[in-house]
């Protein structure tokens, strides 16, 4: 008791101090936290736009990059991702300079209050239109959108999570990611990502042995010793388990996306697998995105699913009222 | 097309504006009695000289070794006065904690100079034991900690904290003075005129914010080339 009324707050920089002088802090906005998580992967996206080859034409520069993410597709995504990689290949030093100045713009509009939501609403726009014309859809439509690889399209992640994030005052329960939408759509969001995450695992080639092994062959080079080494595990693995492997992931898609109308301590319990899941993936077969072997534009969607994840970790006080309605669910069954 | 030099220009020049801006601030703060934040200017007076001459070659000077000991050194010094701080305020990450990080990155830019993929900073005389290469694993960790002290410097509500922390003495009277904590002892160009008003914009929390993330943003550019 004589401890906290020597607590002190000192209002002017928001910091409390507790009775022995140590710094309390003020209290901290989850949301805003991971809003500034977002921005940095955002900042990282932006300087790695501008490594040297971006600026180049050819096979090895940003127009080969996207010229490669046409092949395979239908007509009417090559077409739109081939004219975008022309536009690129004809003027590669304006163009891969403007792609990084609105990624950099992204990234510290975020920052700050008054630019936070035009911030947002960029990046879903931006997100959407790598998407679909420097990713060409993320593969969805041949059928090898597999989230082993990063499918949907790791872009896909900073729009929905953009969406999560949208600034919103009010309490973070049931979880954070209800802040900005409401329960209900919030609720809607995880159910669909995983659900779709679970299809695309099952579907097309996602579930075949050779071409899973492919993913991590076709990213293996330039990686440094110790993640050559995890390849060398993960490949010939992906070549011999695959199929079980990705039923075992839509599985756990499947499971984590029903887990948010189930207890708290199962949402909880599913959001670490999941989450330890596409680390794994994100080291073993995504390979970090390639940024390691120096030719990357991002990390690939392993970070962000991360952070999606967390977005929904349940609040204490969604546990505590959980409890509540528990017990006062017993005295009436009782009464 | 070869590499866009005109990018590494730009960023060398920006490296130099920041240890010129540091050199001012340590000009500011050597006429003051009060040293606090004085570290910091030295750092990026010094990070800022030595990452202009890795962007640009014909702007590097002084032997590799003397740069190594120069950051190792205040390497060690910041992680002492982190554990200070946290001797002092209880467990928090201290603002010195990313300067020890900064100084640290230095010195493996300076002992392995090349990239992973053989791409290399182009820095002249390299270190003797420049045959090795950093763990592209650890630049990215490195790059990424940048990055984020970056945007959550940015993001803080205590503006200058970068520079003088959050919980110092100085900072709960520059907080509501709207002034930097650099300059305790009012220097006399600061009473008023154009010198005063440029010592007030010198010393502008914001600016010292800005520095930093110059600073590290250019840092973390650096690491991810030697990817």
């Amino acid at each position: 008791m004589a401890d906290t009324t020597l607590a002190t707050t000192d209002v002017r920089l928001g910091l409390e101090h507790d009775a022995q002088g140590r710094i309390a802090g003020p209290a901290r906005d989850a949301q805003r936290t991971f809003r500034l998580i977002l921005a940095t992967v955002w900042l990282t996206d932006a300087v790695l736009q501008i490594q040297p080859f971006m600026f180049t034409r050819g096979s090895n520069g940003f127009s080969g990059m996207l010229h490669g993410m046409a092949s395979g597709n239908p007509g009417f995504v090559a077409r739109t991702v081939t004219w975008n990689a022309s536009i690129v290949s004809h003027q590669p030093v304006v163009t891969n300079a403007l792609f990084a100045l609105i990624q950099f713009v992204i990234a510290f509009g975020i920052v700050y209050p008054r630019t936070v939501r035009p911030a947002l609403a960029l990046s879903i726009v931006w997100a959407l239109g790598v998407w679909w014309f420097g990713e060409g859809a993320g593969g969805v439509f041949l059928g090898a959108a597999t989230p082993f690889g990063g499918g949907p399209g790791g872009v896909l992640y900073y729009a929905v999570l953009a969406v999560l994030l949208w600034p919103h005052q009010g309490p973070d329960e049931p979880f954070v990611a209800a802040r900005a939408v409401g329960v209900r759509a919030a609720r809607l969001i995880w159910v669909g990502v995983w659900g779709l995450l679970a299809v695309l695992t099952v579907v097309g080639s996602g579930r075949r042995p050779t071409a899973l092994h492919d993913l991590v062959t076709r990213v293996e080079s330039g990686q440094p010793g110790w993640l050559a080494h995890i390849d060398k595990v993960s490949a010939p693995f992906l070549l011999h388990h695959g199929t079980a492997t990705a039923i075992l992931l839509a599985a756990v898609c499947a499971l984590a996306g029903a887990s948010i109308y189930m207890a708290p301590w199962f949402m909880r319990l599913m959001i670490v697998v999941v989450c330890v899941a596409f680390a794994a993936i994100w080291i073993a077969v995504e390979n970090l995105g390639g940024i390691l072997a120096g030719g990357a534009t991002d990390p690939n969607s392993g970070p962000l699913v991360l952070l999606l994840a967390l977005l929904y970790w349940p609040s204490r006080s969604n546990v505590t009222s959980s409890r509540r309605v528990d017990a006062l669910a017993v005295e009436v069954a009782e009464v | 097309m070869g590499d866009p030099f005109w990018l590494y220009y730009v960023f060398a020049g920006a490296m130099l504006t920041v240890a010129a801006y540091s050199l001012g601030l340590l000009g500011l703060s050597l006429r003051s009695s009060d040293p606090v934040g004085r570290d910091i200017d030295i750092a990026h007076l010094a990070m800022g000289t030595a990452m202009a001459g890795m962007f640009v070659v014909h702007w590097a000077f002084g032997p590799a070794w003397f740069w190594e000991a120069a950051f190792f050194a205040l390497m060690i010094w910041f992680l002492v006065r982190s554990a200070q701080s946290v001797q002092q305020y209880g467990l928090h990450i201290p603002h010195e904690g990313i300067h020890a990080v900064m100084s640290l990155a230095m010195v493996l830019m300076y002992l392995y100079p090349m990239g992973a993929t053989g791409a290399a900073m182009s820095m002249s005389g390299s270190s003797s034991a420049s045959h090795g290469i950093l763990d592209p694993g650890i630049g990215l960790i490195l790059a990424v900690m940048f990055f984020g002290s970056a945007i959550f410097t940015l993001a803080s509500p205590h503006k200058g904290s970068s520079h003088h922390g959050t919980h110092r003495r100085h900072a709960l009277v520059y907080a509501t003075a709207g002034a930097s904590s650099a300059v305790t002892a009012t220097p006399p160009e600061s009473n008023g005129g154009i010198a005063g008003r440029g010592v007030r914009i010198l010393t502008a929390p914001a600016l010292e914010d800005l520095s930093h993330v110059m600073m590290c943003v250019g840092m973390g550019f650096m690491l991810i080339l030697m990817l």
